[in-house]
């Protein structure tokens, strides 16, 4: 049986040699455009020594609406320090991010300049892998104390020593579409949302938008989205509680189960009554307010590009104040810039990253176009940032801003936030009881600060 | 070598003495077989089609109407906006780099210690047999935290070493040169050593010009897999300009976000090494999975 | 002059210390990379290892296993680990063993089959995620649109819903490694020989008997290969789950790779992790030495 033996190619030899000379072709011409671009980095690769003196390298977790904003404020930097190379890498946001740049820094090869949200800071400085920032040196650039918001200022610094230089504030908070706002009846004459305050106002405002919609009256992600719903039960539990989910830098667990139950019995009625779909991933709840299928988004104020660039009407404002037990609160992170520490002062290049850290500073109007609240007070406090619409609307939720709770396993994107917001999602979608949901969580949070701290 | 050496059938006939009902049935067999074979490998080929489809069409396009497969525009507007982002010269060539060393620092000690296992004798030769035959039964993934910080206290991450070293003791590698050294006939390595040679000079000259088979096998199979290797490489790598092409592909981001032309632009580029090579061993990578000492 | 003769004696001492040192080069990686870190790996589990502090930390004695025993979470993704496991072993062993039979019965279209089914195999992980990641996309991808054309209204979120997305990180899976095991099998079906085909053709056998009765079982040999290959890789998945969930819906895919990975990495934890790794490391253990058990067995019913 001749056919059985597999030589079955006979046009082979002609057609492969040619695809072959091809490859190798364009292997070579791979290859060489690669080694005269980066000659001296793949040279470092095998002898692992660092970079030429005028390279800062910057690492950031930014994407989307941020990364846009982040490229124009890099933009404006180089314009004003051609000498500097300056070499920017985004990496994907949330613990990936944080454990490269742990990795990266122990590695002794970190980035000279890093964002961090502030919520990570201190667990980043208590394991040793920042450096501390000298007023002395940060005078030399101009920024000084009384030029920063003062909530993020103090959050970011450790037993009275600083670790980072915040940027911003960024709370959740809420986006509604004016037309259909208007349509419901649910605006005053001014444009402004009336009445969405307090627990039954607000569930009749969505439900006055769903009938406008005739399918949604608001949306928030909760598919794959662990930290959006994390985000909306901290701060209707900080609302209720005005207290922390654990204490002592996680050691201890502190969760009140009843101020927890009701928060999330509140965050079931908004599915059980169907005023908000029950699954619904991040870009897709953003899609619902722009084509019109909901009329109020409960989102991060960095999305405000995204709304934007879908020609909608909308504006936004700080998320209502459901609950009345305690101060105002809402869930908020601040971003920070730190200098991982390195492992020479060559290869730290303080002044150099510090005047990179200034000139970003001094591009904040550019990050609050983004949605960004600006910690740098001369942009904050100027007329342009106050003229800026809808982004000026919620500046005051700055001050509820609720941070995440302080422990070494919390922060953004952190396992904190996927165990608690994978609780809350459970009991959002109907499959776990309030009670139920509240007992999970301090149930895992025990588990959580059991764990002996690696720092 | 011409097509007339086939049989115009594709089909294997069927015996001659067969009753003609015989001969119905496996021609009925043999249409249903090639409909589930042709619909499986179509599908096979769907997402990597798709891949590429998607990679040629307009960003806005794909994101009013995602599932279409044809494009009036087509584009490489996609691959442009990736180039430009700047790092993927530098992800092929730490990619390949580091793919070569490791292979030629396998089958160099791989197949220096098979020759030792296979033809000479000495007396704990037994026990380094054994304890080779244990270490095929350690998953090298579960010994990564020791790996890693072994590396970092010899200040190795972020270096090529840091990404090859650890790759190189493959035990099965040993294996498959083991297997096709004992093959090789007594007498012609007990001519050499007459002759004088010494035993390295008999490795050299004598048994690896005669190995080339084997030796093609385990570079292929040994690059492939370094080349694909993730997780390591995402340990001690952290340097964007120093990722190898998978790791940097999923962890550095775009500001672009997850437009998904560019996205599968990535998938496409990411696949274009490997198809080729694919390509062109076909026979022999097949030949290697099914004749080296796997079986 | 040059004869088959006993060694002469000038190259005798040398001799004594070539096999020891052509094994060395080898040996030395051996040591440092394998048994090394595997001893590290014992000891540092009984210790609260910091990967931000150095030195071997506070001794803890059995406290890491026996919170490491006692933590559902590690008992979750075996579980996960398990159950992966399963759901791609059986359709890469019998779906691939199909395959093979019914391509092994055609000769011009058989590279075809083989580019089809093994070009995925030669992708790095990579780029598997980045393609299922648009195909499993909600409202965008295709997994989605191909659902509503065989009729179903509302698809699942493939990777979003827990119920469904270890499945469908499974069948990622085995669209990715599937030729490896066609390619196996069409290779045990070169080793049976033609005349067995006929003869059991001439006793009047139609080609599905043939194909239970006589290629299946010669098969044995390549099935038991086959089978203890993808398990031992299955319980060592990682990248794709990875890349697609980081280990999510709600935990729902964490593998126990991944625990290793985030306890070591994530959370610095090494101590820990490295009782995490060394259990792990008994479980792949065992079933590489029940598959040697299987193979001796085998052998001697021959």
């Amino acid at each position: 049986m001749r056919d059985r033996t597999p030589h079955t190619s006979p046009p082979a030899p002609s057609r492969r040699r040619l695809l072959r000379g091809t490859l190798s072709l364009g292997a070579v011409a791979a290859s060489a455009a690669a080694l005269s671009g980066c000659d001296s980095t793949l040279a470092q690769g095998f002898t692992g020594g660092s970079p030429t003196p005028d390279r800062l390298n910057f690492w950031n977790p930014f994407t989307g609406g941020d990364g846009e904003r982040l490229l124009a404020m890099q933009a404006a930097y180089r314009a004003g320090h051609r000498k500097t190379d300056l070499k920017s890498a985004t990496f994907v946001w949330g613990n990936p991010y944080y454990t490269k740049l742990t990795l990266a820094t122990l590695g002794d090869r970190p980035p000279q300049v890093a964002i961090s949200h502030l919520s990570k800071v201190p667990t980043l400085a208590e394991a040793g892998l920042l450096a501390e920032i000298q007023p002395a040196d940060l005078a030399r650039h101009g920024l000084t104390e009384d030029k920063f918001d003062a909530r993020p200022w103090k959050k970011s610094q450790l037993d009275g020593k600083l670790y980072a230089i915040p940027l911003d504030t960024h709370p959740f908070v809420l986006y509604f579409r004016t037309d259909i706002a208007e349509k419901a009846g649910l605006l005053d004459g001014k444009g402004q949302l009336t009445d969405v305050d307090g627990p039954d106002a607000f569930i009749d405002a969505l439900r006055a938008a769903k009938e406008v919609t005739g399918q949604w009256g608001g949306s928030i992600a909760s598919v794959k989205d662990a930290s959006t719903q994390f985000r909306l039960f901290w701060s209707f539990y900080r609302q209720i509680s005005g207290g922390d989910l654990v204490a002592d830098q996680g050691r201890k667990v502190v969760i009140d189960t009843e101020a927890a139950a009701e928060a999330l019995a509140y965050i079931r009625r908004l599915t059980a009554e169907k005023v908000v779909p029950t699954t619904t991933d991040g870009p897709g709840a953003i899609t619902m307010l722009t084509t019109g299928k909901a009329g109020f988004l409960m989102d991060g104020v960095w999305q405000v590009l995204t709304v934007q660039g879908s020609k909608v009407k909308f504006d936004m404002r700080p998320l209502p104040r459901i609950f009345d037990d305690a101060p105002y609160a809402c869930a908020a992170d601040s971003h920070s810039l730190v200098l991982p520490k390195a492992p020479s002062d060559s290869a730290q290049r303080l002044d150099l990253s510090l005047g990179f850290i200034a000139s970003l500073l001094g591009s904040s109007k550019l990050w609050a176009e983004g949605g960004h609240i600006p910690a740098w007070l001369p942009t904050q406090r100027s007329a342009s940032y106050k003229a800026l619409e809808p982004q000026s609307h919620y500046a005051a939720a700055a001050d509820g801003a609720a941070y995440d709770p302080a422990a070494w396993y919390g922060g953004a994107g952190s396992s904190l936030q996927i165990v608690i917001g994978d609780a809350v999602t459970s009991v959002f979608t109907g499959a776990t009881s309030p009670t139920a949901g509240a007992a999970r969580m301090k149930r895992e949070l025990r588990e959580l600060a059991s764990r002996p701290s690696p720092v | 070598m011409t097509a007339t050496a086939t049989p115009p059938v594709t089909e294997q006939p069927a015996p001659v003495a067969e009753p003609r009902r015989k001969y119905d049935a496996e021609r009925l067999f043999n249409r249903v077989a090639l409909g589930v074979l042709v619909a499986f490998s179509l599908l096979w080929l769907v997402p990597l089609a798709w891949a590429l489809a998607t990679s040629i069409r307009p960003s806005q396009e794909v994101i009013t109407d995602p599932t279409s497969w044809f494009t009036a525009h087509p584009t490489l507007a996609a691959y442009g906006d990736i180039f430009d982002a700047g790092k993927l010269p530098y992800w092929y060539a730490n990619s390949f780099i580091t793919s070569i060393l490791t292979t030629v620092l396998t089958v160099l000690a791989g197949s220096l210690a098979a020759f030792a296992l296979s033809q000479t004798r000495f007396r704990a030769r037994r026990v380094a047999f054994v304890m080779l035959l244990a270490g095929i039964m350690i998953p090298g993934q579960v010994l990564m935290i020791p790996q890693f910080l072994a590396l970092q206290e010899a200040g190795l991450l972020n270096t090529y070493w840091g990404v090859v070293l650890p790759q190189v003791p493959n035990v099965v590698a040993v294996f498959v040169f083991k297997q096709f050294f004992d093959g090789i006939p007594r007498e012609l390595i007990d001519a050499a050593r007459a002759d004088g040679a010494s035993w390295l000079r008999t490795y050299r000259q004598i048994v690896m010009p005669i190995s080339r088979p084997v030796i093609s096998a385990v570079t292929i199979f040994v690059f492939v897999g370094v080349w694909n290797n993730f997780l390591w490489p995402l340990l001690v790598v952290t340097d964007p300009e120093m990722m190898t092409l998978p790791v940097g592909l999923t962890s550095v981001q775009d500001v672009f976000g997850v437009p998904y032309a560019q996205l599968m632009a990535s998938a496409v580029l990411g696949a274009i090494p490997l198809l080729a090579v694919f390509a062109l061993f076909q026979r022999r990578i097949v030949e290697g999975i099914a004749g080296t000492g796997l079986k | 002059m040059a004869t088959t003769t006993a060694p002469t004696k000038a190259r005798g001492r040398g001799d004594r210390w070539a096999g020891p040192g052509m094994l060395l080069p080898f040996s030395l990686f051996y040591l440092v990379f394998l048994v090394g870190p595997l001893i590290y790996t014992v000891v540092a589990g009984f210790f609260d290892t910091s990967l931000l502090k150095s030195g071997l930390g506070d001794f803890a004695g059995f406290s890491n296993y026996s919170t490491v025993l006692g933590d559902s979470e590690f008992w979750r993704t075996l579980k996960n680990t398990l159950w992966f496991t399963v759901l791609t072993t059986v359709p890469l062993v019998l779906l691939s063993l199909v395959l093979a039979i019914l391509a092994d019965r055609f000769v011009r279209g058989r590279w075809f089959f083989r580019f089809a089914f093994f070009a995925p195999f030669v992708l790095p992980s990579a780029v598997v995620a980045l393609m299922f990641t648009f195909i499993y996309a909600d409202q965008v991808g295709l997994a989605q649109q191909a659902a509503t054309w065989v009729g179903v209204d509302t698809p699942p979120s493939w990777l979003g819903d827990p119920d469904w997305a270890m499945i469908s990180i499974a069948a990622a899976t085995v669209w990715w490694t599937l030729g490896f095991n066609f390619v196996l099998y069409l290779a045990g079906l070169q080793d049976i020989p033609r005349s067995v085909h006929e003869a059991a053709a001439i006793d009047g056998a139609g080609p599905w008997q043939r194909i239970r009765h006589v290629v299946v079982p010669m098969l044995g040999r390549t099935t038991t290969l086959v089978t203890v290959l993808q398990v031992v890789a299955s319980l060592k998945v990682f990248d794709q789950i990875y890349m697609l969930t980081n280990g999510g819906p709600d935990g729902s895919t964490r593998p126990s790779l991944q625990l290793i990975y985030d306890t070591g990495f994530v959370e610095g934890r090494v101590g820990y992790a490295s009782t995490v790794s060394l259990l792990l490391f008994v479980v792949i253990l065992l079933v590489s030495l029940v598959w040697f058990a299987l193979v001796r067995r085998a052998e001697k019913e021959r």
